[in-house]
């Protein structure tokens, strides 16, 4: 290892301590090692200046802004309150069919929403329901994390990471549902009933719900139909995506495009609202990872680790899925993705849907081991004390940490039937 | 300094989402699931500006409370009468 890959490795690490210590926002995190690594790599003549400017994929970019305005239309609409409380009207006051629906719609409106948003959205409606029927807050609350944090994985445009690998490894929406769909269900279901008898005695007696319409929360029906219409369009279009010659993130600017016409909102308004944070540490860390390449270091991990499993997809696929299990734990996933993609990508032996696929479900589920593992915990943790409820370290680590195992556990050998890695 | 003291404190100095912006969308699930209730904003009126400490008074003041509520049956009774076509 030369001196300049040296400097780039410091880079690389101090923009990770950076943005999991969050010392500073995250996106200036990330934005210091971009900075850092142009510095460097101008310096040193490991890249162009023009070579430079291609560090940032734009694809990833447009797919983002893209689902991120469809959907914060489809939220303007009421939809995804409407479906929270029809999940509460379903249950009829029991406290087992409502922790249930609470744990389902909380994985369903984190398909589409960010993770802190659906985390706000479930844990305003988890706060108002516990309240008013007198059960304990904290086992939903924990489930709903937990949950939030595994819906986000269920689908291609559910979570970030998922993005930014199916872009760099060239996952199609059906292809992805393909690969991961069956599993998913199953992780559902499976995640369901552990989170249900880890907390059944906590649950609450029946109690009778207050009457209400959930119709009567949709201030505007045109637009809550309007929304249902896009968010099907915007499915719908990836779903037949290869006939349409063009990739996703067209698709999504399309769909943006329409939404925003059709919802008559102020696009200012829109646009304020959409995650800017997210956005610009994206940018950033792709820079630092665009420079880490350059300087030939992630070819040499590659080369590595392939060797190391023994060339044997089955090693790689494990390596893959419980490294970055873990690391996701402590380190955003987006970084994880990130950092894998090029890596997996580097080497033909390694860049199989096997390995994709364990890169797409350890960056996701390592994501609500612990308080610190990610948005959606801190938001959880930080709307319970709001109601205050003080929620212990190792209370929810205790769960985090059981699910967590118990997810990537099932994983492995959903990737070991789903693709024959035993042969 | 235990490590739940230290969670906490590194928690609350990163939990950026703002505090309105839960209250609103919490007050639209309280809407919703319980009873429908208003929030309105009322301002001294002038010429009262030596009444300000019974002014803010009235805010938690139970008797005040009831009296609005009886304004407020007394309108919406008002308002449900059919009006006469003239």
């Amino acid at each position: 290892m030369d001196e300049v890959q040296i400097i780039f490795i410091l880079v690389y690490l101090l923009t990770i301590l950076l943005s999991a210590t969050k010392i500073v926002p995250m996106s200036v995190g990330a934005m210091i090692g971009a900075l850092l690594t142009a510095w460097f790599g101008l310096l040193y003549g490991v890249f162009g200046y023009d070579q430079a400017m291609g560090f940032i994929d734009m694809r990833l970019i447009f797919l983002l802004l893209g689902v991120m305005i469809v959907v914060e239309v489809a939220e303007r609409s009421g939809l995804f309150r409407f479906g929270a409380l029809y999940a509460v009207k379903l249950s009829g006051g029991n406290p087992s069919i409502l922790f249930v629906s609470v744990c389902v719609i909380a994985a369903t409106v984190s398909m589409f929403l960010s993770d802190p948003t659906a985390m706000l959205l479930i844990a305003a409606a988890l706060a108002t329901i516990t309240k008013l029927l007198r059960y304990d807050p904290v086992p939903y609350f924990i489930s709903a994390m937990i949950m939030i944090n595994l819906g986000g994985t269920s689908t291609l445009i559910g979570s970030v990471s998922n993005m930014v690998i199916g872009l760099q490894a060239g996952i199609t929406f059906t292809d992805f549902i393909g690969y991961l769909a069956v599993c998913e269900l199953a992780l559902w279901g499976l995640t369901i009933f552990v989170l249900y008898m880890l907390f059944r005695k906590r649950l609450g007696t029946k109690k009778e719900l207050p009457d209400f319409n959930p119709w009567e929360s949709i201030d505007d029906k045109k637009l809550f139909y309007r929304s249902i219409l896009i968010l099907a369009l915007l499915i719908i279009l990836f779903l037949t995506l290869e006939n349409l010659g063009v990739g996703p993130e067209a698709v999504a600017l399309g769909c943006a495009v329409a939404a925003l016409a059709v919802s008559g909102a102020d696009p200012t308004d829109i646009f304020k609202k959409l995650d800017w944070e997210t956005i610009f540490f994206i940018a950033g860390f792709m820079f630092v990872v665009g420079g880490l390449q350059s300087t030939g270091i992630l070819a040499d991990i590659s080369n590595q680790l392939f060797q190391s499993v023994g060339q044997s997809q089955l090693g790689s696929a494990m390596a893959t899925l419980w490294f970055s299990g873990l690391a996701s734990s402590t380190v955003s996933n987006i970084a994880i993705a990130l950092t894998f993609s090029p890596i997996i990508g580097g080497v033909s032996g390694l860049a199989s849907p096997a390995v994709w696929s364990a890169l797409i479900l350890g960056t996701n589920l390592g994501g609500a081991t612990t308080p610190f593992s990610g948005a959606v915990t801190m938001m959880g943790i930080g709307a319970l004390k709001r109601e205050g409820i003080s929620l212990s370290f190792a209370e929810f680590t205790k769960v985090g940490v059981i699910t967590s195992l118990i997810q990537l556990g099932f994983a492995s050998f959903y990737l070991i039937i789903r693709f024959n890695l035993w042969v | 300094m235990g490590v739940n003291t230290l969670v906490k404190r590194w928690i609350d100095a990163r939990d950026k989402q703002p505090e309105s912006e839960y209250e609103e969308v919490k007050r639209k699930f309280e809407m919703a699931l319980g009873t429908p209730f208003i929030t309105i904003c009322l301002e001294i009126p002038v010429g009262f500006e030596n009444f300000k400490i019974e002014f803010l008074k009235l805010e938690k003041d139970q008797q005040f409370h009831e009296e609005v509520k009886d304004l407020i049956k007394k309108r919406l009774l008002l308002d449900s009468r059919p009006k006469k076509s003239s």
